[in-house]
């Protein structure tokens, strides 16, 4: 199932300006496939170009999304999520304006509530970033 | 594998990835309080684990696996 635009708001909890994700291609249980068109009006872009910050983010509410889908297809809000540690992070590049990054999430291992995901953004086939990210769910009280 | 080699390659393993003296890691000593895993180093050891033996261990039973004999049992049975 592929979500775009408004639809991405069952999945992760942010809202404009800071949402970093503009389509879920797909997501399994294991692993999902998302994307975001850097625009000019982007917070994160600075003299044309998509900054570390904004692409930490993108990978961060990539792996919220991949969880929002388990949630959303369960009829639950989505979980605010927490990173509790990022490493092995490269950033090969700064994307420019109109490009378009494609992340995979993959899910390593879940213990407690804790999720380990590695990801890779590419533009195009050329990789981007990739980082291992432990993100923490919080369930509602 | 024999439980002899999946004891020292656990050892070993584990002491790199949390550097640790494998010394300090006995059958009896506590996992957690050895390796000095909080809430989410526990995860990188469960996803090492995983790599490493090809074993998943579940939210369960790593309640149960307290102490390094319990690990090595564990994964005797499933490795």
């Amino acid at each position: 199932m592929m979500y775009r635009a408004e639809q991405l708001y069952q999945l992760i909890p942010q809202r404009p300006p800071i949402v970093m994700v503009d389509v879920v291609w797909s997501a399994t249980e294991t692993e999902a496939e998302t994307g975001l068109t850097v625009t000019a009006d982007n917070i994160f872009v600075r003299n044309g170009h998509f900054r570390e910050p904004g692409l930490i983010e993108h990978i961060a509410q990539s792996a919220a999304a991949f969880a929002g889908c388990g949630t959303f297809l369960r009829g639950e809000e989505p979980k605010l999520g927490f990173i509790g540690e990022i490493k092995d992070c490269v950033l090969n590049m700064l994307p420019e304006v109109g490009t378009q990054l494609r992340t995979h999430i993959q899910l390593v291992t879940e213990v407690n509530g804790i999720r380990l995901i590695s990801a890779e953004t590419r533009i195009e086939g050329e990789m981007v970033a990739s980082c291992i990210m432990k993100i923490f769910l919080k369930d509602d009280e | 594998m024999e439980k002899n080699e999946l004891i020292a390659k656990v050892n070993s393993v584990l002491a790199e990835e949390f550097e640790v003296e494998e010394s300090i890691i006995t059958p009896d000593a506590n996992i957690k309080q050895t390796l000095q895993l909080d809430s989410l180093s526990l995860v990188d050891m469960v996803a090492l684990i995983e790599s490493e033996f090809g074993v998943k261990i579940q939210p369960a039973d790593l309640a149960k696996i307290q102490t390094f004999q319990a690990l090595y049992d564990y994964l005797a049975e499933r490795a």
